[in-house]
């Protein structure tokens, strides 16, 4: 699936993938965040930390007629305000992507998959 | 001065400082903000964050430093708000567990302390960004860290760290593109060189006369935000418990033998004798306010537990007379204006050419420093008027002030001008003995019979619009689009005008810029009358920044 926009110069196609990976990027430079999980950890039931260069997967990119909303599975830090960074997590995607590929978003929802202690 | 140990009043005393110049610094700071997403609120944020962890602190009844660190991240942990809020109180938490257990603190300590701070802070992010808060925090724990090797004294050591902390403030546009870009600092991180001072302030107990106030006020705001509705609502005679009481009991030992304190059995006892009851209780201590119509029986239950402290008892009929009084003198007097009108401008020049024009309060504002939506509204606030008309005079400000608008008591109409030409334009085609929807449409229309031009110097190499430009020379910009550049400022401005001046237009308004020359303006003056027969020139000194010419073609 991708995203089609029309100029006066022809047409714009920005698949999915794109889409997922700029949130991804956006929400790792995220203050409180430590790392993206899988979508899918129902399987196994452990939040599995992705490594950055397949953070996409943790993100859905969903469209519903004309409507753009994101899923974004995240893990966070212990000891954060984590309303707040997912908060953050929201915002901060929300104007990346308006920046990055002018799209408006109507909405970001985060699933806390897992919060990580940090090791002293 | 020296001091070689920190005890728990002094740190209480330094969050307590912080909190309060961040305060002070608040509006400062959202002005910065650019990064990471440009909302002009890091200062606010911070503030309500900090304001959290320095209440959990003000609680505090402890001589351990430790426990004055632990409460103080907590407070900021529970309050933390935005990107910068949750990184500063990741940054009191490692703090606070860097100094586990201390009564007290020296130079070696803090500076541990600090490095845990920033320890700790770092690890809570996968990707840091530096040029951020993180960026100052690192280097001013450091530094910290450096100086405690031979440094004892805590104040130079702390006056060392400010000043480091203050250099990497300096060089975060070196780090993070976007700052530089827009020419400012790092928002967080200037919010924590604002705490930092207020700390340094604090051990050379310079902030401390003022320390008293600062309790007054918080107690104050808080009254007077549940005092509020009173007054809006209620007669005086409708006050049912008359005396707002506060007081603090220091529990004794002999008398709990008695009397057992139990908080929730106390809270109920109370809550017979008045209402807006608030008890907070610490080991050690239990704080009341409440609304009564007996203080001295509420006072009694009290002194059962222990010694009375920091008692304060006020007749709420004999203030509330006296504030609906206030309020009866002000009302009449202040009758309000038919119209006032808002703008944004910089340069003395053009806020005082606005204000001949008629505007009534010109915000100080423009390209590269957007006044947010608080600003508008406060100006909108001020210029008490029934009905307001805000000239944004920029594309990135127009939003704020239609939200501005929606926020307004008052009717206010945002007639979208991009540019100061128009909204001078919009400005001379009001008329008071209009109505509003008239106005605003005259005024609308105005704006468009205006060209805009401006010529300005380019911060960075770039191509826009076809156009190659070097950093340092000069652009031509006609109503948003860039037209001409060239190294040399006059060639910019004659290329400019050149594309904008048609047949048909008649006047051209010459705005000077705070940079340029008179003599270069009459050399430009020459230039038109020789090229342009039929064009009249009027110059003003508009005084503006970054902007050495804004030309308005009619």
């Amino acid at each position: 699936m991708s995203i089609e926009l029309h100029t006066n110069d022809g047409r714009i196609s920005i698949t999915n993938e794109v889409i997922a990976t700029i949130a991804g990027g956006a929400a790792i430079e995220c203050y409180g965040i430590v790392g993206m999980a899988s979508k899918s950890q129902i399987r196994d039931g452990i939040a599995e930390i992705l490594r950055k260069e397949n953070f996409s997967r943790g993100v859905v990119v969903r469209q519903e007629d004309n409507h753009l909303h994101i899923d974004m599975y995240i893990i966070v830090s212990y000891g954060t305000k984590i309303s707040e960074v997912a908060h953050n997590v929201q915002s901060q995607v929300i104007y990346n992507l308006n920046q990055s590929l002018g799209l408006d978003i109507d909405s970001v929802n985060i699933y806390i998959q897992g919060v990580r202690v940090a090791k002293d | 001065m020296t001091v070689q140990t920190l005890d728990a009043k002094t740190f209480i005393q330094m969050v307590l400082a912080g909190a309060r110049h961040l305060k002070n610094n608040a509006d400062k700071i959202d002005a910065l903000n650019v990064f990471p997403v440009p909302d002009g609120d890091t200062g606010t944020n911070m503030n309500l964050s900090m304001t959290s962890g320095a209440n959990e602190v003000k609680k505090i009844a402890n001589d351990d430093v430790s426990e004055v660190a632990q409460a103080f991240a907590n407070g900021l942990l529970m309050g933390a708000r935005g990107n910068s809020g949750v990184i500063l109180s990741q940054i009191f938490r490692g703090f606070a567990k860097g100094i586990d257990n201390k009564k007290h603190l020296n130079a070696n300590d803090l500076a541990t302390a600090f490095d845990s701070g920033v320890k700790t802070a770092y690890k809570a992010v996968m990707k840091p960004v530096e040029g951020t808060i993180l960026t100052v925090a690192h280097d001013a724990a450091n530094q910290a860290v450096k100086v405690a090797n031979r440094e004892k004294d805590i104040v130079r050591m702390m006056e060392q760290v400010l000043q480091e902390a203050k250099s990497s403030l300096k060089r975060t546009p070196d780090l993070l593109p976007v700052l530089k870009e827009v020419g400012v600092v790092d928002s967080g991180g200037q919010g924590l060189v604002t705490i930092y001072e207020g700390f340094l302030a604090a051990l050379k107990g310079e902030a401390l006369p003022e320390e008293e106030n600062e309790d007054i006020t918080m107690d104050d705001m808080i009254s007077a935000e549940h005092h509020k509705l009173a007054q809006d609502f209620m007669n005086t005679d409708d006050i049912e418990y008359g005396y707002c009481t506060e007081f603090m009991v220091k529990f004794e030992q002999d008398k709990l033998a008695d009397h057992p304190f139990d908080e929730t059995a106390f809270r109920d006892e109370l809550s017979e004798h008045g209402d807006s009851l608030l008890v907070v209780a610490s080991d050690d201590l239990v704080k009341v306010h409440i609304h009564a119509e007996y203080p001295g029986d509420v006072l009694t239950i009290g002194q059962r537990y222990g010694s009375l402290i920091n008692m304060k008892i006020e007749n709420m009929r004999e203030q509330h007379t006296a504030i609906v009084g206030k309020e009866m003198e002000k009302r009449p007097k202040e009758t309000k204006a038919a119209y006032g009108i808002v703008t944004v401008a910089t340069g003395s020049g053009l806020k005082s050419l606005f204000e001949s024009l008629g505007a009534t309060v010109v915000i100080k504002g423009g390209q590269t420093m957007n006044p947010s939506t608080k600003d508008i509204a406060e100006a909108i606030e001020k210029a008490n008027a029934q009905n307001i008309f805000v000239l944004p005079n920029n594309k990135n400000i127009v939003m704020a002030a239609e939200q501005a608008a929606d926020i307004a008591d008052a009717n206010v109409a945002v007639v979208p001008t991009q540019t100061i030409p128009q909204g001078i334009s919009a400005l001379l085609a009001f008329h008071p003995d209009r109505n509003l929807q008239e106005n605003k449409d005259m005024m609308d229309n105005a704006k468009m019979q205006v060209k805009s031009g401006q010529v300005t110097y380019a911060v960075r190499d770039t191509t826009i619009d076809g156009m190659t430009i070097e950093k340092g020379h000069f652009m031509g910009i006609a109503d948003g689009k860039i037209k001409a550049t060239h190294q040399d400022k006059m060639e910019t401005a004659r290329a400019l005008l050149a594309d904008m001046i048609t047949e048909d237009d008649e006047l051209l308004t010459i705005l000077q810029g705070e940079e340029t020359s008179d003599s270069e303006v009459k050399q430009l003056v020459d230039h038109v009358e020789k090229t342009y027969d039929d064009v009249e020139v009027e110059i003003h000194r508009g005084n503006q920044p970054i902007y050495a010419y804004i030309f308005s073609v009619e």
